[in-house]
């Protein structure tokens, strides 16, 4: 007895030990040459960015979210580079109900697109942090496309920067900071911004609808802010005032006290909301128990704002305006953009998206959403720009040819400013009753609008806030050239 | 009673652990040292100071991760001269570390002294609202943070090179850990074990009771906030997102499953943590159990469970009674004896330091 049980004592430090020592071992290995190539790059440079020159092909991985407020939406994230390498690179999907098991088989001029890894965000910067730190550092990625949500673009920027062999290529993330604040020279965003996508609404509801004064409720987070930004700029611009900004937590599901802030309906022309996820449907209703039933009149709001909301709030917000997103409004049907959707259909069966509930549905209905197409645009400049390069995947050669493109996509061009931020037209809509229903028709275009709104927004100016920008008029590029568009045509 | 030999075993293991530590880096993998094993450290030092609290003064925190926060914060603030968000104080890097010291252990001190009434059940609800407080605080002022945090956060040198800042946390994880076993013999760490036990008899006895408690939640939020310097240094960033109640329940599960009574614990729990979150999905066909990424939570909370079931004392108690030889479902005896005068500093039973 006392033999073992003086042999047992050391069960435990023998455990300790070789815990460790075979974790440590058996994680080794893959990123042994990347010391080598991390190690004298100093400063920031030096977290372990494997060398993406030594490598012969793309080992890509996806940032998407499967947790937080837009965990929903995971499924869509794969599905828009899958798509893209389905179209574009040749490959083949491994399963036709889901994008998460990726493909085979992708290569562009000979150079394989391999997927490596997906990340699995929470809408935090701090979890986006880590899931790209091991996309690169131990799945070895050389190209990540993603984020998807505002703080995460910021917290990717500035690993991409700290990490200059890697190439990132935003998902849609729509902060404003990742290109114009952090400026990361190896982060490129093919599609625009939170702002980007208000672009021209105050136009119409100031000098269309005769508002004047207006309150402005919206997410407070980057986003939000940024959404709320890019109309504040455009309605002030154009001669408009925002009395008031109410800034309610992301993830708020009691607004009551959110609402009590906001001016009554007869103190105000309108509103405009900037509240996402599931908090659009509970602000609204929280506005309606305080304040009165809703009229569509006075209401405009974000991409958030969906015909669905009807089915809670009733036919009278018909009448509301929606500023834009990475698509156009689902009434604008052209040739391409019937491709682009047939093309879903064709690589899936079914596809649990977010915008079908994440039950199975139409792969179609996910691609003509704004998540996906974000990153199926990023697909596309990430195929386009190896058959610049030739195929080479090298930061060198690929970095340069994505800042140089100029991408045709289904919804319209995309090219790239001098932040490497997407220069995109803006479909705006609004929500109309036809039938007893409510259904949502595009109204105008707002073409080539970046990010910088004439000057309000630069590399000088702070990030949007909830007190930035400033009520103020300016000279916005976009005033009278919107396009307008009637039965979901375009009149050029 | 622990017997010589046992303490003496008890250190030869972890100056093993140390040593074996020490040269990781030489045959570990970059992604192992850098990241698993950086982030186990910084972890296992906040979640030491939980344990540290709960051992000597029978208080469970969930204000460390708070405190940890407070630090990062005050860093950033302090050392960046531009930037989107925060005072932009512009300080040099050591002056802002010491700034940032000095400021979360004023904050731990005050915080400290109005939780130092309560005990149990009240001390752990407090502490959750300063928790919050402390989130909402962060989220609504902009002045100092506002809902996106402070970005761009760079680490003094030498610690900007991701090995320096492994050995960092290493050295200071060494430190603490030897710190706050040796308190357990000092005068100070008798008398707080004597409050843990008794607070009445100590207070009649002429003790400062509330003094004792609030200078050891001042000491482990010191401690908390080197921790949230490393933290801070290690990510480059913080938001209030990263003091939120997720983050702040999930020291305390740390603590928790490496065993609440025992220091090794902390750090044998925050690896089991970083390994879990880490290497869960890569577990071929783990989603085909339905355990997808976004299932880490219930991992976690299951693991949690087994452990609880298993041993209260956690993953080190559970090694504890290997050890000797014992099943697992047998308590060990220190866990169910009364407390005694004995000096021993670590090894703990619920609610009690033998």
């Amino acid at each position: 007895m006392r033999s073992r049980s003086r042999k047992s004592r050391w069960v435990l430090p023998a455990t300790a030990v070789s815990v460790i020592a075979l974790v440590a071992a058996g994680c080794g290995g893959s990123d042994d040459e990347s010391s080598d190539s991390s190690g004298g790059s100093g400063g920031g440079g030096g977290d372990g960015a494997p060398g993406a020159t030594e490598e012969s092909g793309v080992k890509l991985g996806v940032l998407g979210e499967c947790e937080g407020p837009f965990g929903g939406f995971h499924e869509d994230t794969v599905a828009g580079v899958a798509l893209a390498l389905s179209n574009l690179a040749g490959a083949k999907v491994e399963s036709k109900t889901s994008a998460l098991d990726g493909w085979t088989g992708a290569t562009v001029n000979g150079t394989p697109i391999e997927l490596v890894g997906i990340g699995c965000g929470d809408d935090t910067a701090d979890t986006i942090s880590e899931e790209i730190r091991q996309l690169v550092e131990q799945e070895g990625a050389n190209i990540v496309i993603g984020p998807l949500s505002g703080d995460e673009g910021i917290a990717v920027a500035e690993y991409a920067k700290a990490n200059p062999e890697l190439t990132v290529l935003s998902g849609i993330a729509g902060s404003q900071e990742p290109t114009l604040q952090v400026q990361a020279p190896n982060f490129f965003r093919f599609h625009g911004d939170g702002a980007i996508w208000n672009a021209g609404m105050g136009d119409i509801l100031h000098n269309e609808e005769g508002w004047d004064t207006v309150a402005v409720i919206a997410d407070d987070y980057s986003f939000g802010h940024t959404s709320a930004a890019g109309f504040i700029a455009d309605f002030c611009g154009v001669g408009g005032d925002v009395t008031t900004r109410v800034f309610p937590p992301l993830g708020t599901t009691d607004y009551s006290s959110y609402i009590q802030q906001l001016p009554n309906p007869d103190e105000v022309d309108g509103y405009f909301w900037a509240v996402g996820g599931t908090g659009t449907q509970a602000a609204l209703e929280a506005f309606v128990n305080a304040k009165g039933d809703l009229t569509g009149d006075q209401h405009a709001g974000n991409l958030f704002f969906n015909p669905d909301l009807a089915q809670a709030l009733g036919t009278d917000i018909a009448g509301a305006y929606v500023g834009g997103f990475a698509v156009l409004p689902g009434d604008v049907q052209t040739p391409e953009i019937q491709q682009y959707l047939a093309s879903a259909d064709k690589t899936w069966n079914t596809l649990a998206s977010g915008i079908t509930g994440g039950e199975p549905g139409p792969p179609s209905a996910a691609a003509g959403f704004g998540f996906m197409y974000g990153y199926y645009s990023a697909g596309v400049a990430l195929v386009e720009a190896l058959e610049e390069t030739g195929g080479d995947p090298s930061p060198d050669a690929l970095q340069p040819a994505l800042a140089e493109l100029e991408l045709d996509l289904p919804y319209g061009p995309i090219s790239l400013d001098e932040n490497r931020s997407g220069i995109v037209d803006v479909g705006l809509s609004q929500l109309v009753e036809k039938d007893g229903e409510i259904v949502q028709e595009a109204v105008a275009i707002i073409p080539e609008v970046d990010q910088t709104f004439g000057g309000t927004f630069s590399t000088d100016t702070p990030p949007p806030s909830r007190d930035f920008p400033p009520c103020e008029e300016a000279d916005l590029p976009w005033v009278g050239n919107a396009i307008p568009v009637v039965d979901g045509k375009p009149q050029e | 009673m622990i017997s010589r030999r046992s303490l003496t075993r008890t250190n030869a293991v972890v100056a093993a652990v140390v040593v074996l530590l020490l040269v990781l880096p030489a045959f570990g993998s970059d992604f192992f040292v850098r990241f698993i094993m950086t982030q186990t450290l910084i972890l296992g030092l906040m979640a030491a100071t939980i344990v540290f609290l709960t051992a000597y003064g029978g208080m469970i925190s969930l204000a460390q991760l708070l405190l940890a926060g407070v630090a990062g914060f005050m860093f950033g603030n302090a050392a960046l001269s531009e930037g989107a968000r925060g005072l932009n104080l512009g300080l040099s890097p050591w002056v802002a570390v010491v700034f940032a010291l000095a400021v979360t252990t004023v904050v731990a001190f005050l915080l400290g002294a109005l939780a130092s009434r309560t005990t149990g059940i009240y001390f752990l609800m407090l502490t959750l609202v300063y928790g919050v407080i402390g989130y909402t605080v962060f989220a609504q002022v902009v002045t100092i943070s506002g809902p996106s945090g402070i970005t761009s956060i760079v680490a003094p040198e030498p610690f900007t090179e991701p090995v320096n800042l492994y050995y960092a946390a290493l050295v200071l994880s060494v430190l603490a850990y030897i710190a706050f076993r040796a308190i357990g013999r000092t005068n100070f760490g008798l008398a707080m074990q004597g409050v843990r036990d008794d607070p009445i008899r100590m207070s009649s006895l002429g003790f400062n009771v509330a003094l004792h408690r609030t200078l050891a939640f001042t000491l482990g939020g010191l401690v908390a906030g080197v921790a949230g310097l490393l933290n801070v240094w290690w990510r480059k960033q913080i938001d209030p997102a990263s003091i939120n109640i997720g983050p702040t329940l999930a020291i305390l599960i740390i603590a928790v499953i490496g065993g609440i009574s025992y220091f090794e614990g902390a750090w044998l729990g925050a690896l089991v943590y970083v390994l879990l979150n880490t290497y869960t999905k890569s577990i071929p066909l783990i989603d085909q159990i339905g355990l997808t990424p976004d299932r880490f939570n219930t991992v976690i909370g299951l693991m949690v469970l087994l452990i609880m079931v298993l041993s209260p004392e956690g993953l080190a108690g559970i090694l504890e009674r290997l050890s000797r030889g014992r099943g697992l479902g047998k308590p060990t005896q220190h866990s169910v004896e009364p407390p005694t005068t004995s000096t021993s500093p670590v090894r703990t039973g619920p609610g009690g330091l033998q």
